[in-house]
């Protein structure tokens, strides 16, 4: 094991530059060191510590919501506030939780580190992004004290004109938060092209990594257009300017191509860093290299290309053209393609591997099983036929939910609970993790299974109140949420606990073969002692010797092998 | 191809026209075809992720390539999706262009109601169609986007402001279905003060709820007789409807064309001003004092936003279009019958 | 794209090790070389451009819609629009485009004062063009071409009343009345008098939105020219280094590149008259 002491690396004073040996969590201890960090690490655990506020502000609504259904009539508030309650659940989860949650946390920290750099191309850039995400989120929350918006996250016109609520402090809020969105994405992409180290070539980039690229694509191309279209919505209910107004010669229809046209993409930019994460789970926790390496990697960047043609199956029962309706249908199976290709290499990944049943392991596998189930769920709705009948039922809500919560969230809860040790240098508890997981996985299905029958027979969404025979389904997916909630916190106790109770954790824990993991645990603040040369792929299992895999790169350890030496 | 209509299962409600058998049989296709999926991929990771278990002993082998197996995996669904694809394409142009002939409702969406009218004039808030023969929905809105779905009939299209949309649909059997607002269009759960409605009194998204009767040919005749205007028979005449015919079938209009949803009769002021007692009295309004007569109580419906009464919103929809002159007199004789 | 190529640099270099670095007080301590940064600021400038493109194209797109929809109205209309002041914008900004691209030319020579000059003249051309910009706007308010609502409402009134104008069109309560445009009787850039019907306030809309986006991106232009030609000034930039200028000089010409796409679309397509 590699002898220096994390405890008590220090600060080299002077020239105000940090010793970049010293671990970065304690290499400045003063809170302005964290403030005006240049450090992708620190920024990637203020976004992580302003991404959990949001998912739980968003969970409360989710809460809230659920408890006015678990009855029919009023049950806790009237409908003008869950209207409210829905549409703020949707745009919290969406624009100030699920859009950053994994590249501006996991992404910004991992990204350099696995590709051997010491920074992201631009590390002001990074922390500028951070203070817009706050600003974008202080004008959000604004809003909601100033009345909130009883829109819909979907803002559609012209009832998002007339409404009576804060719509432009929201969609002015969201507007600023899209561009922390476009500047991380910016950041990641020159990070990706120009500060490879020596070997990383782009057939030897993690899996994570090709991700968090194919993310930043589609978070700087789709992006501007969801701020423009916004930026008109404001126009049009400060100015008057009639773009989306009929009354004016506008038309409710362009709005919505605008909105999806953006907001389709934003549905990748949510689910490929989860598949991204869990390719990486999958790899280490089989001991074994990922299957079909290239076809991952080439099926995310196909899903950032093929996921800007798409929108249209968000309007089949809109108004649009018959030819317009098969063409979105038909290119809508054709992204169905790689989310299949993924699936279909990560089971052959764990063929012949060995297991390790570790937490992040579960969300793994967890991931698979709800991720499935979603993806086979929208092939419901890009068939015209059954959307016809499925769309703007619950049948809608629970397919969003399978794939955004039961694919996105689960690879985030994986990816957080596999680098935390990397993360923090504590190990959590295990075995309290997996309680928790059990809880997040029964309490999820319990919630959102019988929503999809609900939607099949009629239950309408964004609906205060209903008709009877839906209220037992009500009920059950009433109580799955607090079963959801209670596993969510179970998993947020284990990760705050271990920084304070948990045991030092070794470098490599799960003794993974990435790159990540052949620096310290918690890296130093230039994420390694010295510059990688690398020599071999991140899954090569059977290249890497257990050794290496316990010691890493460092030269400190000299009698073990450095990343030099590896044929 | 159609299948005979099938009763409502666990998923699906009763299949009650033409287009639903061929839908809920892709329905089923899909469905079966994810089951079998989803259980194949749950059951391998599950049984491989037991049988290749770290333990002792057991070591994790060199992954190697398939080239073929990657194809296999590839393109076989390709396959499959085309079909899917195809069904449903082909069930949507069935679903999208009416036959020939079709009756044609005019269907009416506002906040929070609908309004359908039938070929005589004759207007209601429930649809009533004939057993066996095509009808097709002509559908307009007057302030924001609603949507008209019957989940029996399988049918669903938005009704968006300034446009026309329409959706059709042949009913196979006698009986009745829901018909639900589905795209979300708001509600009214406070009043002008902010202070909470009770909940029957609350209105919106969700309550834009109907019936579709589909009932043999000659109760659907009967029923068109009933709904149309009874001044007609004095009118076409050339005799004066007589005033309890205005006010009963004002009292009828007052209902049906959803003016009871900000006005009551009861004297309680709500989104609009009580119709009780309004009749000949002084109001304020911003553009300046009005006296409720036969032609402030006209413009009021066909151009609502040229004199508001002071303290109320500026939200009533037009009525331009959608209402006739006879129909106008009768809500007249009906506000001027609720003295104070 | 760029890549490390020399390990043995790399490892002296961040390792902490001052002297290599000490001539070079530019190279930020993340990158290995000038090169590696100078490759990661300009594809970080594109990539930013790309995204601009992609929001302005939203505007492109309404704009061919209605333009597809309504093709009499842009028609009519854009005789409202002074081609002369337009024209005289095009060549100004052009011009600025110039004097931007001959900035990174001198910086890149090492010519600071020229760098300078040149930095000076883009802002005034840039200024020049908002004060165009503020004519013909205050010129469209007075006539009442307006967008949206405000269409035939001259200087944003509500009504003329007696020759004068009172109230707002503006309608910032949503409990007032809704105002609706009017139709519109004024004499155009060619001295005809023209009528336009309420509706033509979509041309309007698609003209102060794309017109006063892009005046936006001017000013912010203004903003960060005048920061470059400070840091010049001040001797910040070198040979070696003159990498802002360059980005600046770059961002100019998309703002420029923009205006190119807006005026013909804008002010110049029409019917023969």
């Amino acid at each position: 094991m590699a002898a220096v002491d994390i405890e008590t690396a220090t600060v080299h004073p002077g020239d105000g530059h940090v010793a970049p040996d010293a671990n970065y969590l304690v290499a400045e201890r003063t809170l302005r060191s964290w403030l005006v960090t240049r450090d992708h690490k620190r920024i990637g655990i203020l976004y992580l510590a302003m991404i959990v506020l949001a998912f739980f502000l968003g969970g409360v609504f989710a809460l809230l919501i659920r408890i006015e259904l678990f009855a029919r009539g009023r049950t806790i508030v009237d409908a003008e506030t869950y209207h409210r309650f829905f549409t703020l659940h949707g745009s919290i989860m969406i624009f100030l939780f699920i859009i950053p949650s994994i590249p501006a946390t996991l992404g910004n920290f991992f990204l350099p580190i696995m590709i051997g750099a010491k920074d992201v191309a631009f590390p002001k850039l990074n922390l500028a992004s951070y203070y817009i995400y706050l600003l974008g989120a202080a004008i959000v929350i604004s809003s909601i004290v100033i009345g909130a918006v009883d829109t819909g996250w979907t803002f559609y016109t012209p009832y998002s004109v007339q409404s009576a609520s804060a719509v432009v402090p929201m969609t002015l809020g969201v507007f600023v938060l899209g561009f922390s969105s476009i500047l991380t994405g910016l950041n990641f992409m020159v990070t990706v092209h120009t500060m490879r180290a020596p070997g990383v070539t782009w057939t030897r980039l993690p899996l994570f990594v090709w991700g968090m690229y194919a993310t930043a694509l589609i978070q700087v191309l789709a992006t501007p257009v969801l701020a423009i279209t916004l930026l008109l919505l404001a126009a049009e209910r400060v100015f008057g300017i009639g773009i989306f107004d009929p009354k004016l010669g506008g038309d409710p229809i362009l709005f919505q191509h605008f909105f999806w046209f953006y907001s389709h993409p934003a549905v990748y930019i949510m689910i490929v860093p989860g598949m991204a994460i869990v390719s990486e789970l999958i790899a280490t926790f089989s001991r074994r290299a990922i299957f079909g390496y290239f076809a991952i990697a080439m099926s995310s960047i196909g899903l950032a290309v093929l996921g800007f043609l798409v929108w249209g199956h968000h309007m089949f029962v809109a108004g649009m053209s018959e030819f317009g309706t098969m063409l979105f249908s038909a290119l809508t199976f054709l992204v169905a393609i790689p989310s299949g290709v993924k699936v279909f290499n990560w089971l052959a990944t764990m063929y012949r591997g060995s297991i390790v049943w570790a937490s992040p392991m579960l969300y793994a596998m967890g991931f698979i099983f709800l991720f499935t189930i979603g993806g086979l769920t929208g092939l419901f709705l890009g068939a015209l036929s059954t959307d016809i009948h499925l769309t703007d039922t619950y049948f809608v809500v629970a397919h969003f939910h399978y794939v955004m919560m039961g694919g996105t969230v689960m690879g985030f809860l994986g990816g957080l609970l596999y680098w935390w040790p990397k993360i923090t240098g504590k190990m959590h508890d295990e075995a309290l993790a997996k309680v928790g997981f059990a809880f997040v996985f029964l309490g999820f299905n319990v919630t959102f299974l019988p929503q999809f029958v609900m939607g099949s027979r009629g239950m309408m969404r964004r609906y205060y109140d209903y008709r009877s025979e839906f209220l037992r389904f009500h009920q059950v997916s009433t109580v799955g949420s607090w079963l959801l909630s209670l596993g969510l916190f179970i998993t947020a106790y284990v990760l705050l606990d271990a920084l304070w109770r948990g045991k030092r954790a070794p470098r490599n824990p799960w003794g993974s073969a990435g790159f990540e993991w052949m620096t310290e645990t918690p890296p130093p603040v230039s994420n390694f002692r010295e510059t990688p040369v690398i020599t071999r792929g991140p899954y090569d299992y059977h290249v890497a010797t257990p050794e290496e895999l316990a010691t890493g790169w460092d030269e400190v350890a000299d009698d073990e092998p450095g990343q030099g030496d590896k044929s | 191809m159609s299948a005979s209509n099938a009763p409502a299962t666990f998923q699906l409600p009763d299949q009650m026209s033409t287009v639903a058998p061929n839908v809920d049989f892709l329905y089923y296709f899909i469905y079966w075809l994810s089951v079998v999926l989803f259980v194949g991929i749950v059951a391998t990771m599950v049984y491989w992720s037991v049988k290749y278990r770290e333990r002792p002993g057991h070591r994790a082998v060199p992954t190697g390539h398939n080239f073929s197996v990657e194809i296999a995996w590839t393109v076989a669904p390709v396959f499959i999706l085309i079909y899917i694809f195809y069904k449903g394409f082909q069930g949507y142009l069935d679903a999208a262009i009416a036959p020939p002939g079709a009756i044609e409702v005019r269907v009416n969406a506002k906040q929070w109601g609908w309004e359908f009218v039938y070929p005589n004039g004759g207007a209601d808030n429930e649809l009533h169609v004939p057993v066996h023969k095509p009808v097709k929905l002509i559908m307009a809105s007057s302030d924001v986007i609603h949507s008209l779905f019957i989940p029996a009939m399988r049918i669903k299209r938005d009704v968006v402001p300034g446009r026309y949309s329409s959706e059709w649909f042949e009913a196979t059997h006698v009986g009745t279905a829901d018909i639900y607002c589905a795209e979300y269009c708001g509600g009214r759960s406070r009043d002008g003060s902010g202070n909470e409605l009770p909940y029957e009194q609350m209105t919106g998204h969700w309550s834009m709820h109907s019936t579709v009767h589909v009932e043999p040919e000659g109760d659907f005749q009967a029923y068109l007789g009933s709904i149309g205007d009874k001044c007609a028979v004095y009118t076409v005449t050339g005799q004066p409807c007589p005033d309890s015919v205005l006010v009963s079938e004002g009292e009828r209009l007052y209902t049906k064309k959803a003016c009871s949803g900000c006005h009551t009769t009861t004297g309680l002021p709500l989104v609009g001003p009580t119709w009780k007692g309004i009749w000949g009295r002084q109001e304020l309004t911003d553009h300046g004092p009005v006296s409720v007569d036969a032609n402030y109580v006209r413009e009021s419906i066909l151009n609502p936003q040229a004199k508001i009464v002071k303290g109320f919103p500026p939200v009533m929809p037009p009525f331009l279009g959608q209402i006739s002159d006879i129909e106008i007199d009768e809500i007249i004789a009906f506000m001027k019958s609720l003295k104070e | 794209m760029t890549n490390v190529s020399e390990p043995t640099n790399t490892r002296a270099e961040l390792g902490g090790q001052k002297s290599a670095r000490s001539s070079s007080a530019f190279l930020a301590h993340h990158f290995a070389t000038a090169a590696q940064q100078l490759g990661a600021a300009k594809l970080g400038m594109w990539i930013f451009i790309a995204t601009e493109i992609l929001m302005f194209g939203g505007l492109f797109c309404a704009y061919s819609v209605w333009r597809g929809a309504e093709p009499e109205i842009f028609d009519q209309a854009h005789h409202f629009l002074s081609k002369p002041l337009g024209a005289a914008n095009t060549i100004v900004l052009l011009f600025s485009s110039l004097t931007a691209a001959l900035a990174v030319r001198s910086a890149g020579l090492g010519h600071r004062q020229a760098t300078s000059a040149y930095l000076f003249a883009t802002i005034a051309c840039a200024c020049v063009f908002l004060v165009v910009k503020y004519f013909e706007y205050s010129h469209k308010i007075h006539l009442g071409l307006l967008p949206g609502h405000c269409f035939g409402h001259p200087g944003f009134s509500e009504a003329m009343r007696g020759g004068r104008e009172v109230g707002t069109c503006l309608r910032l309560d949503a409990s007032d009345a809704p105002v609706m445009p009017e139709w519109l009787r004024a004499v155009d850039e060619s001295g005809r008098v023209r009528v336009l019907p309420p509706r033509a306030n979509m041309f309007f809309g698609l003209y102060f939105v794309m017109t006063g986006l892009h005046g936006i991106h001017v000013l912010v232009g203004i903003g960060v020219l005048s920061w470059v030609l400070v840091r010049n000034i001040r001797g910040s930039f070198s040979v070696q280094y003159y990498t802002p200028v360059d980005l600046a000089a770059l961002y100019w010409h998309l703002v420029d590149l923009v205006w190119i796409y807006l005026f013909p679309l804008l002010y110049l397509v029409g019917k023969p008259e």
